[in-house]
């Protein structure tokens, strides 16, 4: 893991100011984040806060009975753990990785002092911590009210966005736990989407053809949060072309 | 006769609780006002003491539904803690009854120099968030029946009341559910003996049985500010 860290990949740290990070750098450590891998489970103490670069992280509510349904999916845009800023020591919800890749954590207590200091870091997160509420709330209602086939051209435009491709690996069973619905029914709405032309979908591949189209068929609900976010955050969710890392001297 | 406080206000220390009512002033709180519409930069906050706020998410044109609830346990106006002037949610008056409030100004300059109040209210705020994850599931997941149970009894925790006043149509904007919808499932809580509803007058008779009917939404809702907030 002593591969080089380009913090920049996730746009909460790009956005800190150079002293701050300075700070925190010492602390961090990059991750790899494979697929479906619980980064806590609801209930659980939060050991680190992540950063994800390239990975995507599902968060999820899951019910006495075992069922779950997605409430936010947290990508290069954010970080997961934001109970910690408001003095909850465990999470109400379960974190799992939805797509592979990296990330960078850094120990919960650091980041704790950090918010302590109220400097920049504090309002960067306080504003992260508002949107990320915002695509809570909406996609409790979208549960709702939107049908599968909204629900899932939703999630796909908020995963391809946290992305830098337009490719996603992921089981139907996967996408059904997301959604919280049975995995028949997003076999349906996936195929649906494929006759459409829109995405091709084959052995756990999800190819985006047209994402104009995507975007025509969700419901409004992916337009909100994304305003929302771009509202709040320095650069919202653009995907970011980086330079390449220079090394450190 | 003393004026009942805010719970948040309370769990403050006393020079605290002080300092942030001195920058309140006790309000009424009309049913159906909105204390802020979504997109519209909030003005003040609101510490109900026997008032009922709805924070709603509207949706496709339409009023949308209910996320989350505040009385005398919580806060409206969350996203000032944050830093944020506005936010996406409508907060509506469900319940008709007193709070005490505060401009956005002074309460944000009371804010930053109390880290006891930041404290308190950053945790109020988790427990909020925690509501809207667990809404989030129990939209996806439950029936009509056990939802309503949940409802009546969270409404019921914030009004100090045995009885209130709610339309059925009230009650289906709420829960995002049609008319017939609430009519079956209230009839049924009926007549089960939980509740009697007649001419837009509920009546809770049995509390411990609409606890037991409702989802575990409700109970988990309790847990989280339990833990956070006593």
């Amino acid at each position: 893991m002593a591969s080089q860290i380009d913090h920049r990949e996730n746009l909460l740290l790009a956005a800190l100011p150079h002293s701050e990070w300075q700070r925190w750098m010492p602390q961090i450590e990059a991750v790899d984040l494979p697929l479906g891998l619980v980064l806590y489970e609801s209930g659980g103490t939060l050991s680190h806060v992540y950063f994800p670069t390239t990975a995507i992280v599902s968060l999820l509510y899951v019910m006495e009975n075992g069922a779950s349904a997605e409430i936010a999916v947290v990508g290069n845009e954010g970080l997961v753990g934001i109970s910690l800023f408001m003095g909850g020591e465990t999470t109400p919800s379960r974190a799992v990785v939805q797509s592979a890749g990296k990330g960078l954590r850094i120990r919960a207590q650091v980041v704790k002092d950090e918010f302590n200091r109220a400097g920049e870091v504090l309002h960067l997160l306080l504003r992260y911590t508002q949107a990320l509420i915002t695509q809570m709330a909406q996609t409790a209602v979208c549960n709702r009210h939107h049908s599968l086939d909204q629900q899932l051209c939703r999630w796909l435009l908020l995963s391809l966005d946290r992305l830098q491709a337009s490719e996603l690996i992921m089981t139907q069973e996967l996408i059904a736990n997301m959604l919280g619905v049975r995995r028949e029914g997003v076999t349906e709405a996936a195929l649906k989407l494929q006759q459409h032309g829109l995405i091709r979908y084959s052995r756990g591949r999800i190819t985006v053809l047209d994402r104009d189209g995507i975007e025509k068929r969700t419901c409004e609900c992916y337009e909100v949060v994304k305003k929302e976010y771009e509202r709040l955050l320095p650069v919202g969710v653009l995907p970011v072309r980086l330079p390449p890392v220079v090394p450190a001297a | 006769m003393t004026v009942r406080l805010n719970h948040l206000i309370e769990l403050l220390p006393r020079k605290d609780g002080e300092r942030l009512l001195a920058i309140c002033e006790p309000i009424d709180l009309p049913l159906s006002e909105v204390l802020y519409r979504s997109g519209e930069p909030t003005r003040r906050v609101y510490f109900p003491i026997d008032s009922i706020i709805s924070l709603v998410t509207p949706i496709d044109g339409r009023p949308g539904l209910e996320v989350g609830m505040v009385g005398r346990e919580g806060m409206v106006g969350v996203h000032l803690i944050l830093g944020v002037k506005t936010t996406t949610l409508h907060a509506v008056v469900q319940g008709a009854g007193k709070a005490w409030s505060a401009a956005s100004v002074p309460f944000r300059r009371e804010l930053a120099r109390s880290p006891t109040l930041q404290r308190c209210l950053n945790r109020y705020l988790h427990v909020l968030m925690t509501q809207f994850a667990v809404s989030a599931a129990c939209l996806r997941f439950h029936l009509i029946g056990p939802r309503l149970a949940r409802w009546l009894l969270m409404t019921q925790d914030r009004a100090h009341a045995e009885s209130f006043d709610m339309t059925q149509e009230f009650l289906a904007y709420m829960l995002g559910v049609r008319r017939v919808g609430i009519t079956a499932a209230a009839g049924a809580l009926q007549r089960a003996g939980l509740i009697e509803y007649r001419r837009g007058k509920l009546v809770v008779l049995d509390r411990r049985g609409l606890a037991a009917a409702a989802c575990g939404c409700y109970a988990a809702d309790r847990k989280s500010y339990s833990e956070l907030l006593h």
